[in-house]
């Protein structure tokens, strides 16, 4: 396999991640980072990035550059995405694709047209939750009647609830519907749709949703969704930013089989488990999705989730948001 | 001896019997020519009051019920917080139900780190330490603390004392971590609360658990050590406490009245050895970068 040469955009929590599992990644070089924070580029620097940027764009001219990887606030997806398509790059996007449905489809537009690679950042496809995919595909299940689909947890706040001992403020960006694209909703909703329309393969006819706001913001700290899939599954989703204990939980009811599945995790125990040595669950299906990405590059195949699925999941939650339901 | 009166209390609906309860207990008098209150409650962070880490908005309510009726028809009350490294009061008071409780209240929601200030020094121990006092603050005729009870790992106990670092305007208040005993006797030397009165109607231990507490007290120093005592550490080994005293704060030797301290004792969900260990380790190599 050839070596593929990676820009990261943005060092927040998520791109952390991604940074550090280019450095345990065979035939992956990361050759250039970019981020408008001075401590961020010190640590790419100290870590012996040699090409350390304050913006992106100067990271696009990079002609040694394969592929990126966007870890940006959402509001800066599209137009990050975009300008690396038009430098040939392919891209690696966090979820949600963009903030909502007109700029992710400038997203697929723009590939469409480069013939870049796309691939959204979903790493639940990469945990251990993808193993029900093999079971419902093999029939185990039966057919599957209802799903019941849980992530409840801290939201934004989560850098704080994990424990960290220097406070990390939380973004403005993400009280702000017209930066972050809505709430718990796209940032936790999106997880789940794109997980179940991958589960049964079939798209999402119907959506309705419930919206809370408990902390009196703009944005929803909470949504319940109800959906029905064209060949008749009905399912819950769930999602939350306003618990201390995160957890995701699958429930899918079969008419042979029910299978649960959950990953809870109590404030500060991750962390326990970094520091024995051991990758968590979730470390290693953040490292499982960027190992597909970079495979499908060096291979020339095409990606998946790509831009065209980020792009699906997006219309389920903008249809989830105009078809609220109050109670 | 100070007094520190302990009350059971539950539903909203007796927060404000219940403060009356506890303020009668330790025979706490209203001052018939106040003009300006300033209630100090506990907004760590963004947490909802139901988890145990922030004063609940109904319990200040309830206070606010109470002075309305134990004091002049034109006292002005205001409740105050500051800006710190991760919390910033424009999110905290919306998103904690502060804003809401102003409104239905008719009372001043004030950040004192936009607040005038003024430099005062203040000697603890044999050091000068300066502090940018607020005029909410200078101009009040009456400050009152409502904190909570939580452990802390460098601190070990926070309450009464600490919950008046938030009265601090600088907003990057983790840069005084290095003296925090200092800090901490030196901001309660220079805005001294009247009274203390502990919202533990929901505390976090090693959980979060209802524990239907109200505290009251005049004296800081006795509240911290009430709560040291419920928490199970003895309050002498905390260094911050000892020190409040020594530097005429308060008393450790306290008097309990009103509910046994030991039924609350029981109830409170004390942290086991091995959690502190656990917390110790992920917040020191956290602090390190070891873990990301």
């Amino acid at each position: 396999m050839k070596t593929v040469k990676i820009g990261l955009i943005g060092l927040g929590e998520i791109g952390r991640a991604h940074f550090y599992n280019c450095f345990r990644m065979k035939n992956v070089r990361l050759v250039a980072v970019a981020d408008t924070s001075k401590k961020s580029r010190l640590l790419a620097k100290a870590k012996g990035v040699r090409k350390v940027f304050d913006h992106y764009e100067k990271l696009f001219e990079d002609p040694a550059i394969d592929c990126v990887i966007i870890s940006l606030p959402t509001f800066l997806h599209a137009e990050c995405a975009i300008r690396a398509m038009e430098h040939g790059k392919h891209v690696f996007v966090e979820k949600p694709l963009a903030r909502n449905v007109k700029e992710g489809k400038e997203i697929v537009e723009k590939a469409q047209k480069t013939g870049v690679k796309t691939m959204v950042g979903y790493p639940m496809l990469f945990s251990r939750f993808a193993t029900a995919k093999e079971e419902i595909d093999e029939g185990l299940l039966g057919d599957v009647v209802y799903a019941n689909a849980v992530n409840v947890g801290s939201g934004p706040f989560s850098q704080r609830s994990s424990g960290s001992f220097i406070p990390s403020p939380v973004p403005s960006w993400w009280f702000k519907p017209e930066l972050a694209g809505g709430g718990a909703l796209i940032d936790l909703g999106s997880h789940l749709i794109n997980l179940l329309r991958w589960y049964f393969g079939d798209e999402i006819a119907s959506v309705k949703s419930v919206l809370g706001h408990r902390f009196n913001m703009p944005t929803e700290d909470s949504a319940l969704c109800f959906l029905k899939f064209k060949r008749g599954v009905l399912a819950t989703i769930n999602v939350g930013w306003y618990s201390l204990q995160k957890i995701v939980k699958i429930e899918l009811f079969g008419t042979a089989k029910v299978i649960s599945m959950d990953s809870s995790t109590k404030r500060g125990s991750s962390q326990f488990i970094q520091l024995l040595g051991v990758p968590t669950a979730e470390s290693l299906s953040f490292y499982n999705e960027l190992n597909h990405f970079i495979r499908c590059v060096a291979n020339d195949k095409l990606p998946f989730p790509s831009a065209e699925e980020g792009l699906k999941d997006l219309e389920i939650v903008s249809l989830a948001y105009r078809n609220e339901i109050k109670l | 001896m100070s007094l520190v009166s302990l009350v059971r209390t539950d539903a909203p609906s007796n927060f404000k019997i219940s403060i009356e309860k506890a303020i009668e207990l330790i025979n706490f008098r209203f001052d018939p020519n106040i003009r300006k209150i300033v209630i100090k409650p506990n907004m760590c962070y963004y947490w909802d009051y139901s988890t145990g880490e922030t004063t609940d908005p109904k319990f200040v309510g309830g206070l606010i019920d109470f002075l309305r009726d134990n004091t002049s028809s034109d006292v002005g009350i205001s409740i105050v917080e500051s800006d710190a490294s991760a919390m910033k009061c424009a999110y905290a008071f919306k998103i904690l139900g502060y804003e809401k409780l102003a409104k239905e209240k008719e009372v001043a929601l004030i950040n004192l780190s936009n607040d005038e200030n003024e430099r005062t020094k203040v000697k603890v121990r044999d050091s000068y330490y300066t502090f940018q006092v607020p005029q909410t603050l200078r101009n009040a005729d009456m400050l009152i603390n409502v904190p909570k009870i939580k452990y802390m790992v460098n601190l070990k106990l926070t309450c009464a004392l600490k919950n008046m670092y938030g009265c601090n305007p600088y907003p990057q208040k983790f840069r005084y971590h290095h003296h925090l005993d200092e800090v901490i006797v030196g901001l309660n030397k220079v805005m001294e609360s009247s009274i203390c009165l502990v919202d533990g109607v929901v505390v976090r231990g090693s959980c979060t658990k209802k524990l239907g507490l109200l505290m009251a007290s005049k004296d800081p120093v006795a509240t911290d050590s009430v709560a040291a005592r419920l928490l199970g550490l003895e309050p002498r080994k905390i260094d911050y406490l000892v020190l409040a005293e020594k530097e005429g704060l308060g008393e450790i030797n306290y008097k309990s009245v009103g509910e046994n301290i030991q039924y609350f004792e029981q109830r409170f969900p004390r942290e086991k050895p091995v959690d502190k260990i656990k917390s110790l380790f992920v917040r020191g190599l956290s602090a390190l970068g070891k873990i990301h």
